[in-house]
């Protein structure tokens, strides 16, 4: 276990910095710069500029420089939102996206193994065919025309639930449902197929053969194998989910991490979107990993290491 | 804000009449909002407004945004400012004369005039201010504003130490600008935050960190209370602004609505007070239901058409007179755009006061198109070798529309118009480099003829995106840029405007609309030219 955790460690080191070392140079070759601005600058003045972001050195050794300073979890001064560091920006922003990411992960996860099982222990039957139909409308619905659609009917028809912004439990509520939805409905799906499919396994047979009570055959005997690719795709949902999304984060307003991902790239503020891609690479590191450790607790065959 | 009370209250009475498990589900959202309401509640008299995206920093020498300017407007005071209507009136000083020559101005500060934190406000601290905007290791990205003061672009560039800047205290309330060239606009320029005073004693005391909450003082109606990046900024009223008598407003909330549909959808939830956009593909909603909280006002602005003179066939002037003659701007802005902009075959925008321009006025359509033909016939683009175009244009709905109508008209005339869009950013970019063939530009900001016509100026730069260079012209300017006298100045700007606009370069098009949407609640909101609203003009109703 020791050994396989440290293979893993550097093997995410590695993809990290490959990441790191694509994304820097993808982001210099696109056109325009962070000062290209709706008002022009004169040679003088950008000349300055770049000398105080150090723009004016040779690629490499800007590559070098933040290289760097990323060892010393430095990730630098934004380029455009001048008074704060990214640091700064990322510290303030992630709370956020975790924040409704992670209410949106315990919706989607919750609801959706339960609604998957129920589906599947009612197999073909009304409630598993309205279950799967939702399921299919959630996964077809994109955020984009599910969130504008929450605010209309739950903030501004109704007036139950502010429409953006982020200064309340109740600002959470709209962007982790709209967010959870189409995981919802993945989950929904997932765990049905999975559970459909050990339902019919040799074990679970017998146990319903013996006259177990449902209840316990559910929890003890059908749910531990049946949840394995569940979550094999809980760790690339929570990266996601956790890491802030841009689209919800545009349509309600939030100051999260998504945000600060899309207006760093239409900025060209090289040093944020350089954080924000490392904070999300680490996050999906982080997840793979910690889903490949559940698998053991899970499926007794799996050994890692070996 | 007006909505909300009522419905909460109804929803409350139902509340406690049925409380079931099913209806306790229904309060549940209810519940949520309490906090809402109260939040509501205490900052009734804060005013909420949409201010387009986040700010980049509310240092008045960095900034570079519109955005940033509305808030430090309402931080930040400086030599000059404008009034509820957008005119120049006395701001830190409250008079100042101009030498004969128009080079030497004297600024006397007003006697009362104190930081937030209580500290008088002195020639110095405007000396010192100017120096640090041009201080090359500020990297100010507006510096250039400032090159009307001797020895502006030395220092910036680093040829001259900043203390070389013609600026200097002649007294502790007198303050002595002196020119390069005459330059009758300077008392406009000087409301920009270009021009506002710096603290001298909090930044030496805290350096770059005296702009975040908490540290920064500042001379205006406001002073910063808090800075959530991406989320608000918020502003409190500033007890020692020397016209803090008649600041009503407690406090103002600058929010990011970057995306302007959920600025809107924001907007109708009586989440914001006022938005300074909202989506096109709504004005007739608007004007059937918001009509009370529509504000179209055309903006000091003028979007053209940019032609790169340097390839080929757009060398060619009777190729650019045909495709800028056969553009039906009325259309456009009558039809298309539909939000009351106003169109211009002028490059200085037609709302310019004291600036008559002497373009000529166009003849009828038709007979435009038949010139507009006859001209493409000479230049060897007739039926047989039609003239193609790539028109370039910022991503959009509604700058698509525009194109689109412009690649109809174009065809009426026997041209293949292939359209190409790139976000903004990307936009400029290739325009910078000469990397287009024709293109949609813009260009708003100061209202006096020069700011405009210097677009076309053969050694501008960059922003001369199609690269214009005529003689005739370029003399005309320097002449222009010599006379102190307003009126003589005028009379060369415009003679300029006919010679330069007669080779073509540009196709000016209108003047955009600003649609805005104040709630009518809101009261000092006056429809100005210029788009300026100062927190300290605006009341509660």
């Amino acid at each position: 276990m020791t050994r396989f955790l440290a293979r893993r460690l550097v093997a995410s080191i590695v993809t990290l910095w490959a990441v790191v070392t694509v994304v820097f140079f993808l982001l210099r070759a696109a056109p325009g710069g962070p000062f290209d601005g709706e008002r022009r600058l004169t040679p003088e003045v950008e000349a300055n500029l770049r000398a105080a972001y150090h723009l004016d050195e040779p690629l490499l050794a800007q590559y070098a420089r933040y290289l760097g300073m990323l060892l010393r979890g430095d990730l630098g001064p934004s380029f455009r939102s001048k008074d704060f560091t990214v640091n700064e920006l990322i510290a303030g922003g992630l709370p956020v996206s975790l924040t409704v990411g992670g209410l949106a992960l315990a919706l989607a996860a919750g609801l959706g193994i339960a609604a998957g099982t129920g589906a599947a222990l009612a197999r073909d039957g009304p409630r598993d065919r309205w279950l799967t139909f939702a399921a299919t409308a959630g996964l077809a619905l994109p955020p984009i025309v599910v969130a504008p659609l929450l605010v209309l009917v739950f903030a501004v028809t109704l007036g139950w639930l502010p429409a953006g912004g982020f200064t309340s439990p109740a600002h959470v509520v709209l962007p982790a449902v709209a967010l959870a939805l189409p995981y919802l409905a993945a989950f929904t799906r997932l765990t049905r197929g999975s559970v459909a499919e050990t339902l019919a396994a040799p074990h679970v047979r017998t146990a319903l053969a013996k006259g177990l009570p449902t209840r316990r055959i559910v929890a003890r005997h059908l749910l531990p194998p049946a949840l394995i690719p569940v979550v094999s795709f809980l760790g690339p949902a929570a990266a996601a989910l956790l890491a802030g999304s841009m689209v919800i984060e545009e349509v309600f307003s939030l100051p999260g991490l998504g945000r600060f991902f899309v207006q760093g790239a239409l900025n060209r503020d090289y040093t944020l979107v350089m954080g924000t891609v490392v904070v999300y690479a680490t996050l999906i590191l982080a997840f793979n990993l910690a889903a490949d450790i559940v698998y053991t607790r899970l499926d007794p065959r799996i050994r890692l290491g070996k | 804000m007006r909505r909300r009370g009522p419905r909460g209250v109804r929803d409350h009475r139902a509340g406690s009449r049925f409380i079931t498990s099913r209806n306790a589900l229904r309060l549940l959202p209810l519940l949520f909002s309490v906090p809402v309401l109260l939040a509501g509640a205490v900052d009734a008299k804060v005013l909420r407004i949409g201010n387009g995206g986040e700010p980049e920093t509310l240092d008045p020498h960095r900034y570079n945004l519109r955005l940033e300017e509305t808030i430090l407007n309402d931080l930040f005071v400086g030599l000059t400012t404008f009034d509820a209507r957008g005119n120049i009136v006395p701001g830190a000083a409250e008079r100042w004369s101009v030498s004969e020559d128009g080079l030497t101005w004297t600024f006397q500060l007003r006697e009362d005039g104190k930081w937030s934190d209580g500290q008088p406000v002195t020639a110095g601290d405007f000396v010192h201010a100017f120096q640090r905007l041009l201080d090359p290791e500020t990297a100010a990205s507006l510096a250039h504003f400032m090159y009307p003061v001797r020895n502006a672009a030395a220092v910036n560039a680093g040829a001259a130490p900043p203390t070389a800047l013609g600026v200097r205290a002649e007294a502790p309330r007198t303050l002595v600008v002196e020119l390069e060239q005459p330059f009758p606009f300077f008392a406009e320029r000087l409301i920009y935050p270009t021009g506002y005073p710096v603290p001298v004693h909090a930044v030496e005391r805290l350096g770059d960190d005296w702009v975040k909450p908490g540290n920064m003082v500042s001379n205006g109606a406001f002073v910063l209370e808090d800075w959530q990046p991406h989320a608000h900024v918020t502003l409190r009223r500033n007890s020692h602004f020397h016209d803090a008598d008649s600041v009503t407003l407690e406090g103002v909330r600058y929010l990011p609505t970057g995306d302007s549909h959920a600025a809107f959808s924001r907007y109708r939830a009586g989440e914001i007070d006022a938005i300074g956009d909202f989506p096109s593909g709504e004005m007739d909603w608007v004007r059937r239901n918001l009509v009370d909280h529509l504000r179209l006002t055309p903006l000091v602005s003028i979007m053209y058409l940019v032609f790169n003179v340097t390839r080929p066939p757009f060398d060619d002037m009777r190729v650019r007179e045909a495709l800028g003659i056969a553009i039906d701007r009325e259309l456009l802005t009558g039809r298309v755009l539909r939000s009351d902009e106003v169109p211009s075959v002028s490059l200085v925008p037609p709302l310019v006061p004291g600036y008559q321009s002497a373009v000529p006025v166009m003849e009828e359509r038709t007979a435009r198109l038949e010139r507009a033909r006859a001209l493409l016939e000479d230049a060897g683009h007739g039926s047989e070798d039609p003239l193609a175009v790539t028109l370039r244009y910022i991503s959009g709905d509604e700058s698509k529309r525009v194109q689109v109508a412009i690649a109809a008209m174009w065809k009426d005339i026997g041209v293949a118009t292939t359209l190409h869009h790139t976000e903004l950013k990307s936009h400029f970019a290739d325009l910078r480099q000469g990397n287009f063939e024709v293109a949609q530009a813009g260009w708003f900001g100061e209202n006096n003829p020069e700011h405009y016509l210097n677009l076309l100026v053969s050694d501008t730069g960059d922003v001369n995106y199609g690269r214009f260079a005529s003689k005739a012209f370029d003399a005309l300017m320097a002449r222009a840029h010599a006379e102190p006298e307003l009126e003589r100045r005028l009379d060369l700007l415009r003679e300029a405007e006919v010679v330069g606009l007669a080779e073509h370069p540009v196709t000016p098009l209108y003047a955009v609309t600003i649609r805005a949407l104040v709630h009518p609640r809101v009261g000092g909101w006056h429809p100005n030219p210029r788009n300026v609203h100062g927190a300290r003009y605006l009341y509660w109703r």
